[in-house]
């Protein structure tokens, strides 16, 4: 059997990608996004393409998350979300 | 498909044989008449150049690399002939073949100069006086181009003393009995006992160093005339004067390297060649045969899996004299643009000196392709993807040296089906 050419996964040495990041964010009555603040300026929510909701790993440490897939003023794209155990608003790349 | 040994044999013991002015010895051999006064060999790169010359002509003055105007202005008598390079290689070639069967770790330094490895031989002839005649008798054999019989008995014929007037130095390490054949005379070697390497070192000069001009002078003001006076010196003063180059000359004066003799990987070479019903001038004609011969060799079945590493061209000019061009690629190479564009820049710089009647091309030296190579060696790409990689594998290897952690990472799948978006990928540090 040809072994694989590839470097041999170890744990330790590997680094996340795309971790999320604290935010500000105004929401709307539904708690929908409206505005996500950030470095003092308010940047407004152009388009909210798409919602979900998850609920995982809840027989180790829940993870309940409310995300929103939006567009930005100026056409940024931005993942963000309410982690509901908390109550604090995160984003991160799409 | 070739088979190319994987470990090649070495030797401590060396017999450095040495043959000066090669070309010119050649020459007399084929033409005696040359050796009756001041003669000289053209340079193979620039016929206007005289190259090696006899000892009658460089007593009237004649130095090589002087133009021919000059050398006939010196010398009114001095007899030219053309270089032919292939002749000096097939007789240098058969040289080797002969010096194989003395022994089999054998390595060649340059036209003229082998290092023939003599451990285990004092088995098979005796002790040294004994091993150093059978390289006598080998060679002689070769130079009259008879079957070797290299055997006390047959050594106990003694032969004329051959018309090469070989010079033989033996001790261990290539570079000391290297001193010792250019010390030596033809018919008397010098065996530089073990134990007695600095000793002998120790009385040489400067000069027989590998040395550039600029480090040659800059020991000479240092009052440094012999290998014993350099010795002399701290090691770790030479070297902060004269950096690594300092300190390898520094071990070598003091007959602390011995550097063994390997022996040479000769797999059996790709040829193909094309004559020409009329002889050819033309460069461009002459690189469109390279392009065809190269074509041809490369796409030889022994060649699949394998990449060039040594290419020869050569010329047979009409009126007897040859064109040979050499190369040994730092990056071997299966693509004939590459190797085309070798014998293009030498064409251009030094093309052959006169129309040419017979072109050959040869491959002498090989590498293995990849292992992706080898399974698709019909595919073009295959060459250009591996070549990428290792280029990729020596720049991660540099980065990781210079910056002693690595500093390269690639992105890796690790749950791309996660609901969580920083758990579908991560990074991993690069590792070709």
């Amino acid at each position: 059997m040809v072994p694989t050419p590839r470097t041999p996964l170890r744990a330790d040495r590997l680094r996340a990608l795309n971790l999320p990041v604290k935010a500000h964010v105004r929401v709307n009555e539904a708690g929908h996004p409206l505005s996500l603040i950030r470095d003092g300026a308010e940047l407004p929510v152009e388009e909210i393409r798409e919602l979900w909701r998850i609920d995982d790993e809840w027989w180790r440490s829940p993870i309940i998350r409310c995300y929103a897939d939006v567009v930005l003023a100026g056409g940024k794209r931005v993942i963000l979300y309410q982690d509901l155990v908390t109550g604090d608003w995160w984003m991160q790349r799409p | 498909m070739l088979t190319i040994p994987s470990r090649p044999l070495t030797s401590d013991l060396s017999a450095c044989c040495w043959i000066p002015q090669f070309a010119l010895r050649c020459e007399e051999t084929r033409r005696p008449e040359l050796a009756q006064g001041p003669a000289a060999v053209l340079s193979p790169d620039d016929s206007r150049r005289v190259w090696q010359i006899s000892r009658s002509a460089r007593r009237t003055g004649v130095r090589p690399a002087m133009t021919v105007s000059q050398a006939i202005g010196l010398c009114p008598t001095l007899k030219l002939c053309e270089a032919d390079p292939v002749h000096y290689d097939e007789r240098f070639s058969s040289l080797l073949a002969a010096l194989l069967d003395v022994s089999p770790v054998l390595e060649p330094a340059e036209l003229g100069r082998v290092y023939v490895g003599l451990d285990g031989l004092e088995g098979i002839y005796g002790n040294l006086g004994l091993q150093v005649e059978a390289i006598e008798c080998g060679m002689r054999n070769a130079e009259r181009g008879i079957e070797m019989d290299a055997s006390p008995i047959g050594s106990a014929f003694r032969l004329p003393t051959s018309a090469f007037e070989p010079r033989i130095g033996i001790a261990r390490g290539k570079f000391t009995s290297r001193v010792a054949a250019s010390r030596a005379k033809p018919g008397a070697p010098i065996i530089v006992a073990p134990g007695t390497e600095r000793g002998f070192l120790g009385r040489q000069p400067l000069a027989v160093l590998p040395l550039d001009p600029d480090t040659h002078r800059r020991l000479l003001r240092l009052g440094l005339a012999t290998l014993r006076d350099l010795a002399a010196l701290p090691e770790e003063a030479v070297t902060s004067q004269f950096g690594d180059a300092g300190r390898k000359l520094w071990r070598l004066a003091a007959g602390k390297i011995i550097e063994p003799v390997t022996g040479r990987r000769t797999p059996e070479p790709i040829v193909q060649s094309l004559a020409f019903y009329t002889p050819v001038a033309e460069r461009e004609f002459l690189l469109q045969a390279f392009s065809r011969l190269l074509t041809l060799a490369l796409a030889h079945p022994r060649r699949t899996g394998w990449r060039v590493r040594a290419l020869r061209a050569e010329a047979k000019i009409e009126h007897g004299s040859s064109w040979l061009a050499s190369f040994t690629l730092k990056d071997p190479t299966a693509a004939p643009d590459r190797l085309l564009a070798l014998l293009t820049v030498r064409i251009e710089q030094s093309p052959p000196a006169g129309a040419v009647e017979r072109l050959t091309v040869l491959f002498t030296d090989f590498a293995p392709g990849s292992t992706e190579l080898q399974l698709f060696a019909r595919d073009a790409g295959a060459e250009a993807r591996a070549r990428r990689r290792d280029a990729l594998r020596t720049a991660a290897h540099e980065i990781r040296l210079r910056f002693r952690r690595p500093l390269l990472q690639h992105v890796i799948e690790v749950q791309p089906w996660s609901r969580l978006p920083e758990r579908r990928y991560a990074l991993i540090d690069f590792e070709p």
